[in-house]
């Protein structure tokens, strides 16, 4: 079982919208893959349609993998299963805080789901935190959409050296262009010159397209409902790209 | 993981309540129903099938598909243009070696049709969430028409399952166990009479021998005749085997315990079953050639391909021949009449005129198994270099006969302990079988020498040197797998397992 965590310090970059797609292609190439949906806000459960428990489940988290089985709900697709978020996940950073061997809790309950999943997606909420350590404990992948502008440059920079300074392995970090608007030249210099220094970017882009904001209203992956779009074989060629990384 | 609610299946009330049932469940779920989808499934399977008894399906439904299942699980399809009879005919794969494995050298034949029409739909919740799935299956195959319901719960939602549930409750009956193929072909009565076992003939310990033996014999020569057909369409090269190992063993039980039936009657039948039996001797010599086609092969060096096309040739045309002179004897009515005459006398009730008749079955057969085996020990110890190969070949038949013999009565022994005994005669009868092949397979290629064919004896002089080379070696392991087999623990066994006992007054008539 391999974990891919779709990470940002930043909001807004297209985490979400890579979890969703990203889990969808894994699962259609015959993966049982289980999303979990880690930010608070539910987003990628709102895309599959799944509503949260209605019971305060956050606290009993990082418990033991029995607590997350219960609330496991297939999606709508073949070997597609998720862990929607609930509110009560805003409060992991100060629950996981008074826990011992804090940073590798995530990885000890993702164990258990060895025998059931090939792949696990956890969709990040955007923060460097006490959660955000034990993901980069856990994750054999670590995802990052970074949209080519100097801003982000400077983030991305942060964790790198974030990565480096606690000495996580910087290999785990795999990076890849989104919302790109080639038309845009700021976007074109940022991406070669982004490509040229770091050696962790996939060769895949995603666009910049009308065709991902739609999810929210169609609310599904965007196969669904854009097949022949450009977006879409954006996110299936990405997913090419990683499941070739994690077979090596 | 926990565990999900499993599939559940049930057969509706009314066949075409289908739209009723969904309509009550729109009472709580958005439903999507799509198209329906035909499918017509044509199984396949051997005569002895062979498929269906390791729980295997093979299904051709679209024009070129063939599916295979095992246990109801589609583990794996071929397509093929050309029409396919044997399992060499499918290209390589699962379905091929499973099929190699499975049905040897038989013929697969069309066995059963399903005719299924499969309604599938969805059951989404008020956030157009899929949360049941389900499907209605019609299937008319066999003698009826049934349809059946089926509801597949999700992870996670359980209750939306159970609520469904509880709606179509009232318009279903109690709900099936495995439902699938398999499960349909069984409920539609589809199978052909073959695919149910023969009924076993059970013979009590007590019973008399001559009722035994009756009983026995009729049995077997009705086994023999079910393969008729088969030859007559010459299917497979396996019916006419079958049907010889049938009369093979009707006429070997009738020698073992030929004074358990009246004098007159016992000489008829056998002189009769004898006429019959002879009838296919040679098809099946030149069948046996064949089937060995490639090991031949593989025995000659380049050079000889002429001379062997030549051979097969030959055989070919003659077992063409062959064939349809058996063809034509089976279908014949002297062939008719001859058994059912047999089968009549067989079938009568016993006259106990032998001393023997009226004994129980199981003294008499330990009796007669304790004296072949006394009988074959003596034989054996006999066996030197300087014996001829006939003499080995008789003990071989007495091994045949000692197998048969137990095989016949094989319920009516301590099972674990007759089981091992069989297969260490099995063992022997194996190393002297082939001893005895490589003689039948030398003495008909001489048959075939013929001075004015160069290319055709070039190749014949070749295989029977090297068939008597093997011959030769043969002989050495089969004298050694005798030693090994008569040991003294085996006498003592013998003694044990068949002698012990006080007979009973068998009588010194066996
Ligand atoms: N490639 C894209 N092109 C256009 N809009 C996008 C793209 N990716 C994401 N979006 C939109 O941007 C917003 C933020 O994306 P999201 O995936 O939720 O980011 P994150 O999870 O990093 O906060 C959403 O409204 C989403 O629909
Ligand atoms: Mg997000």
């Amino acid at each position: 079982m391999k974990v891919i965590a779709c990470y940002s310090m930043k909001g807004g970059v297209g985490k979400t919208a890579t979890s969703v797609n990203i889990a969808y292609w894994a699962a259609k190439s015959g993966l049982k893959t289980l999303l979990i949906d880690l930010d608070p806000q539910g987003a990628s459960s709102f895309y599959f349609r799944v509503k949260p428990s209605k019971k305060q489940w956050g606290e009993r988290f990082f418990q033991a993998y029995e607590a997350l089985l219960k609330h496991i709900k297939a999606s709508d697709f073949e070997n597609l299963d998720i862990i929607p978020a609930h509110l009560s996940f805003r409060n992991f950073d100060s629950l996981l805080s008074g826990l011992k061997k804090r940073e590798s809790r995530l990885k000890r309950i993702l164990k258990g789901f060895n025998k059931d999943y090939d792949l696990v997606i956890l969709d990040c909420p955007p923060s460097i935190s006490h959660l955000s350590e034990s993901i980069f404990i856990a994750s054999d992948i670590v995802l990052v959409p970074v949209i080519p502008t100097t801003l982000s440059e400077r983030t991305y920079e942060q964790l790198l050296d974030f990565f480096k300074e606690h000495k996580y392995p910087k290999t785990h970090i795999t990076s890849f262009f989104s919302m790109v608007q080639s038309q845009k030249s700021l976007h074109k210099a940022t991406i070669e010159g982004m490509s040229q220094r770091y050696k962790t970017f996939l060769k895949t882009t995603i666009p910049y397209s009308a065709d991902i904001e739609k999810m929210g209203e169609h609310k599904a992956p965007v196969d669904v409902f854009a097949k022949s779009k450009p977006a879409n074989l954006a996110y299936s060629e990405l997913w090419k790209e990683i499941a070739k990384l994690i077979k090596s | 993981m926990n565990h999900l609610p499993s599939t559940l299946t049930w057969p509706l009330k009314v066949v075409t309540c289908s739209n009723d049932i969904l309509l009550s469940l729109q009472v709580k779920f958005t439903t999507d129903v799509c198209p329906p989808a035909e499918s017509v499934h044509q199984f396949y399977d051997d005569f002895d099938s062979h498929l269906w008894r390791s729980d295997h399906l093979l299904c051709k439904s679209a024009k070129t598909d063939f599916q295979l299942y095992q246990n109801d699980q589609l583990i794996d399809t071929i397509k093929t243009a050309r029409p396919v009879q044997f399992w060499w005919h499918f290209s390589e794969g699962l379905l091929r070696s499973k099929l190699k494995k499975l049905t040897g050298l038989r013929a697969i034949l069309p066995i059963a049709s399903l005719d299924l029409l499969k309604t599938s739909f969805l059951l989404r919740n008020c956030d157009q969430k899929i949360v049941v799935r389900g499907s209605f299956t019609q299937v008319i195959g066999g003698s009826a028409t049934h349809c059946y319901l089926t509801l597949e719960p999700l992870r996670g939602y359980q209750k939306e399952f159970d609520r469904a549930v509880n709606i179509i409750q009232a318009s279903v009956l109690d709900s099936v166990n495995d439902f699938g193929l398999k499960f349909l072909l069984l409920s539609t009565n589809s199978l052909p009479a073959q695919n149910k076992l023969p009924e076993k003939i059970s013979i009590d310990k007590t019973m008399e021998i001559e009722r035994a033996v009756r009983v026995m014999a009729v049995a077997m020569l009705n086994e023999a005749q079910r393969n008729v057909e088969g030859v007559i369409s010459d299917i497979d090269t396996e019916f006419l085997h079958h049907y010889r190992v049938g009369f093979r063993k009707v006429r070997s039980l009738l020698a073992l315990l030929k004074k358990a039936l009246p004098v007159t009657m016992i000489a008829h039948l056998r002189a009769e079953l004898s006429i019959i039996a002879g009838k296919t001797n040679k098809l099946r010599d030149l069948d046996v050639f064949l089937l060995e086609q490639e090991r031949y092969r593989l025995m000659l060096p380049v050079g000889f391909e002429n001379g062997l096309d030549e051979l097969y040739k030959l055989i070919n045309s003659q077992r063409k021949r062959e064939k349809n002179a058996v063809a034509t004897y089976l279908a014949s009515e002297a062939y008719q009449t001859r058994i059912s005459v047999c089968l009549q006398a067989l079938a009568e009730e016993p006259m106990f005129e032998t001393t023997l008749a009226a004994k129980p079955v199981l003294a008499v057969v330990k009796k007669l198994l304790l004296k072949r085996y006394q009988k074959m020990l003596s034989m054996s110890r006999a066996i030197n270099k300087q014996t001829t190969d006939e003499e080995i070949h008789q003990l071989r038949i007495e091994f045949k006969k000692l197998r048969y013999l137990i095989e016949f009565f094989v319920d009516l022994f301590p099972k674990k302990r007759v089981h091992k005994l069989l297969a260490e005669i099995k063992k022997v009868q194996t190393v002297l079988g082939d001893f005895n092949d490589y003689c039948v397979q030398i003495d008909f290629l001489t048959a075939y020498m013929d001075h004015s064919k160069i290319e055709l004896t070039k190749a014949l002089s070749g295989l029977i040197a090297i068939l008597h080379q093997k011959l030769i070696e043969q002989r050495i392991t089969a004298e050694a797998a005798l030693v090994t087999f008569f040991t003294e623990e085996m006498t003592i066994e013998f003694n044990l397992q068949y002698g012990a006992e006080s007979m009973e007054k068998v009588g010194e008539s066996v």
